[in-house]
């Protein structure tokens, strides 16, 4: 684990990394959202959060490009304990290589029950983020491991295929 | 991702969606139902099983990760356990990053124990400051003691013997035999 770079962070602690735990009550909100407001209610929540809250960031990688993408997810990942994460920036894209999923791994080890669209959060939540920065966003997970790719439009993704993203497992 | 770096950012922000989403009802349902019921089920059962002794497992595990500073203080006697906050690490990061999406942070710490500690069978007496300056006291729901005076339970470590703890009531929100987010008394501070 290396300290996270607080200047590629829009909001910063005064600890390297967060509290595992949270991951529980992040697993939670989605538990209530998906079943008071249903899937599209959770889905709303999640893009306005992106355009939102992460708008500091969204700033960023519009005026940054990729390297800056690149530089949020390293730092951003080295906050989040437990994660085994790579990412490589390409000239027309970013891969960031999940590993092991921070998330889903605590709450394993916790032995809570993982909403099963978990992993899609990444997705709805990035493609907010990503549009919002004139960025694509794809997503291939894995239930702990995945592949995010943020690209530029030269990249010319194909469309998110939403059977790449495997339902969450306890 | 949504991490646990900044996770009180956006579980704040949440709040306030929440209430756009579905009023003040919704948000006390989520604080109850998801935090109280599922996120934080391990205390709740903790507590419920050992009582005090319970607290201070829960609360010294879970501060001391979020707040490895010690910007806290437990302390406890048979019949009340208390913590003291004198750097709440919650707060802090939204005051130390400005932000804010809904009216009382601070709310939710009661928003979520009022409820566990009324299943367990506890009352709280509470104020906080809205700046990282809280305190705590929990006391069975069947006792007949009252408020602590200052220092009687947490020493030198009370908040309340700060200098800069508020000596005009209007400024803290308070809670008196407390279990519900809404009893809150006086006040008139806003965040």
């Amino acid at each position: 684990m290396s300290a996270p770079n607080p200047s590629e962070l829009p909001y910063v602690d005064t600890k390297p990394q967060g509290s595992a735990d949270f991951y529980y009550a992040t697993n939670a909100t989605f538990r209530f959202l998906i079943g008071r407001l249903g899937r599209e209610g959770w889905v709303r929540y999640l893009e306005e959060l992106g355009r939102g809250y992460f708008s500091p960031v969204n700033d960023r990688w519009r005026a940054g490009g990729l390297p800056a993408v690149a530089r949020y997810w390293r730092a951003f990942f080295d906050a989040e304990p437990g994660a085994r994460v790579e990412v490589q920036a390409l000239s027309d894209r970013v891969e960031v290589r999940v590993h092991e999923c921070p998330a889903i791994k605590h709450l394993r080890a916790g032995g809570r029950e993982i909403v099963g669209e978990f992993c899609q959060h990444c997705y709805h939540l990035g493609t907010a983020r990503t549009e919002a920065a004139g960025l694509t966003m794809r997503l291939h997970g894995d239930n702990g491991s995945c592949r995010h790719t943020y690209a530029t439009a030269a990249a010319v993704l194909p469309p998110q295929d939403m059977n790449d993203i495997a339902e969450a497992r306890s | 991702m949504i991490g646990c770096y900044d996770f009180c950012g956006h579980y704040e922000w949440t709040f306030g969606w929440l209430e756009r989403a579905g009023g003040h009802a919704l948000v006390r349902e989520y604080w109850n139902e998801a935090i109280n019921h599922d996120s934080q089920r391990h205390a709740r059962d903790l507590i419920r099983n050992e009582g005090i002794p319970g607290m201070l497992k829960y609360w010294g595990h879970t501060l001391l990760e979020e707040s490895p500073d010690l910007g806290f203080n437990i302390s406890h006697r048979e019949d009340v356990f208390r913590i003291d906050f004198h750097d709440c690490p919650s707060r802090g990061f939204l005051l130390r990053n400005g932000l804010k999406n809904y009216r009382d942070y601070c709310d939710h710490c009661m928003g979520w124990t009022g409820p566990m500690l009324r299943e367990a069978g506890y009352v709280i007496d509470h104020e906080h400051n809205h700046l990282g300056q809280c305190w705590w006291e929990v006391r069975p729901a069947s006792g007949t003691g009252g408020q602590a005076a200052p220092g009687a339970v947490a020493g030198a470590k009370d908040v309340r013997l700060r200098p800069d703890w508020p000596k005009d009531p209007a400024l803290l929100d308070r809670y008196c035999k407390a279990n519900d987010p809404d009893a809150k008394l006086g006040g008139t501070r806003k965040e």
